[in-house]
């Protein structure tokens, strides 16, 4: 790898690095309560907020744009966190129930409005390879105040703490990364590694399998000239499954059946 | 020794002369600097023809390819509007910026249409530039090429003889072709048709066919039920010769409409490379009124 690619794939690595840090830790979480497609409803009402924004006249336009996204990504997680509560069984197919009806809310505004639909487009279809160093900044302060509150307040966070933790993440990196990744940086690793009972263990294995997917994926991207998200996505499945594989011995049988 | 080294750097002089890079972002403008530099530059293309050129997924080379050009050229009218303004960001090469020699917007050197009088958004997807897919209008084409031999004269002025006769070249031929195409097209005036999206509103306007509606009435947008409605009304008492749409647009629209009306469905190459048959840009207008021809026969 000479300078040159390295210099495409730099900013990229360190996008996937930012989106890694605390999607490893939420993914543990979302697995645990088997919550799995909540970052892509999540996601999409986020872009449904920009979209109605335009439409009421409000034309976003840089931080506004952010603010109208992670408001209504905000008002997604209070209402999970209260169907959480309320019916706590049908969870999962309540977020998928408020997924598509994102999703169509937008056609159907869009339909109006169709000029919104850029916004909607830059929202949710965020391209690793696009990401420049300016962009890493806002998202680093984002990932680091969500990784403060997730370690240091947690306790006192609980039930809405989390799902709000969880709109600032995904609002943030689906922008840079896109939903593809998203989703497969958080439920990727943590899967990979969920026979592991110690917390901090099993964190520290996600974020090595995490990191290795993102840098094979690069590589491999750079070497092949494949759209490198895509690539990705691959990669940190691969890497995933050769280490559920290695470390395979070293789990006591016990907890395998168990779990 | 010495005497040996100065004889090895002649020697390969020539070859380590940078040739010109250029990246094109659609194929109709590759072919064109394919036309008028001929093998003197290194070309790349950004998209295929079975790509819409409105969408492009970033791969490693084409920032590898922006970064190295000295020359982009590209459409403009904001067509490339979600990607190009990443890419050259991304890119980092100051002689392909906005405002310097290295930055061709073809759509700047022709008379565009369709430009809304004003910007209503409910309007749909409106290019407020007017309409951006420009190059089947062969007027177009002469105008962009004088335009892009100027600019390939003025970036690599050591070349620019041969820019200008390749350029007369093919400028002789282009009008060779547009007396043949005029000859053959004359049957086809008139015509009715339906399209897909505005994309061959450049070619109605040239041959003086009447596009008499778009499957997607709102440019960007997938049409209502009511407007489905309208149309198959309004198209069943006389329906058009035939349904054309691009390689790239969906096809399932166009099915629909083509089965209620019992009328064919084309498609038309739109650009390079968009059938097999149209390797450049004579061959692309050839089959384009070849597939024409035929709806009418």
């Amino acid at each position: 790898m000479n300078a040159f690619e390295m210099s495409i794939i730099a900013p990229a690595f360190l996008a996937s690095l930012l989106v890694l840090s605390t999607h490893v830790p939420l993914g543990t979480e979302v697995l645990r309560r088997g919550i799995i497609f909540i970052d892509l409803a999540i996601a999409q009402v986020a872009g449904l907020g920009v979209i109605a924004a335009d439409t009421m006249g409000w034309e976003a336009q840089g931080w506004m744009v952010q603010i109208a996204a992670v408001s209504a990504a905000l008002l997604a997680a209070l209402i999970l966190h209260w169907t959480d509560r309320r019916w706590p069984d049908i969870q999962e197919a309540l977020i998928g129930v408020v997924f598509v009806l994102a999703a169509t809310a937008s056609i159907l505004i869009l339909a109006g409005n169709p000029h919104g639909g850029e916004h909607l487009k830059e929202l949710l279809v965020g391209q690793i390879l696009w990401v420049n160093y300016d962009q890493l900044l806002p998202v680093g302060i984002v990932s680091a105040m969500v990784l403060f509150a997730w370690y240091w307040m947690r306790d006192r966070l609980r039930g809405f703490g989390f799902y709000a933790l969880f709109a600032f993440a995904v609002t943030a990196s689906v922008q840079l990364v896109g939903i593809y990744l998203v989703f497969a940086c958080l439920i990727i690793p943590a899967l990979s590694t969920r026979h592991i009972e110690a917390r901090g263990v099993r964190i520290v294995c996600g974020y090595g399998v995490g990191i290795l997917g993102c840098l094979g994926g690069l590589i491999l991207s750079v070497g092949a000239d494949l759209p490198a998200g895509a690539v990705i996505v691959w990669s940190l499945a691969t890497f995933a499954l050769l280490f559920a594989w290695l470390i395979r011995p070293l789990i006591r049988p016990r907890d395998v059946e168990t779990s | 020794m010495t005497r040996i080294i100065i004889a090895l750097l002649i020697l390969v002089a020539p070859f380590s002369a940078q040739a010109l890079n250029v990246f094109a972002c659609e194929p109709e403008w590759g072919s064109l600097v394919e036309e008028i530099a001929g093998n003197h530059v290194e070309l790349t293309v950004a998209t295929t023809a079975l790509q819409d050129p409105h969408k492009l997924q970033a791969r490693p080379s084409l920032i590898a390819a922006a970064r190295s050009a000295d020359l982009i050229v590209c459409t403009g009218a904001d067509l490339e509007i979600g990607w190009l303004p990443l890419l050259l960001r991304r890119a980092g090469n100051r002689k392909i910026q906005v405002g310097n020699p290295g930055h061709f917007l073809a759509a700047e050197y022709v008379r565009r249409i369709e430009i809304p009088k004003s910007i209503d958004r409910a309007q749909g997807d409106v290019h407020p530039q007017g309409n951006p897919h420009i190059h089947l209008h062969p007027r177009n084409i002469e105008r962009i090429a004088n335009a892009l031999t100027d600019r390939l004269a003025k970036i690599d002025p050591s070349n620019a003889e041969r820019y200008r006769s390749n350029a007369e070249f093919f400028l002789n031929r282009w009008n060779e072709a547009q007396l043949n195409w005029f000859e053959k097209t004359t049957e086809l005036n008139g015509m009715r048709l339906v399209s897909h999206h505005r994309s061959f509103s450049y070619l109605a306007n040239w041959l003086d066919l009447d596009v008499v509606a778009t499957l997607e009435p709102k440019p960007g947008i997938p049409a209502s039920g009511a407007q489905l409605a309208k149309l198959l009304e309004q198209l069943t008492p006389n329906p058009p010769p035939g349904i054309i749409r691009a390689p790239f647009e969906n096809e399932k629209p166009a099915l629909w409409l083509s089965e209620r009306l019992n009328v064919p469905e084309i498609e038309l190459p739109y650009t390079v490379g968009g059938n097999e048959q149209a390797t450049d840009l004579f061959t692309l207008y050839d089959e384009t009124i070849r597939l024409l021809g035929e709806l009418i026969k």
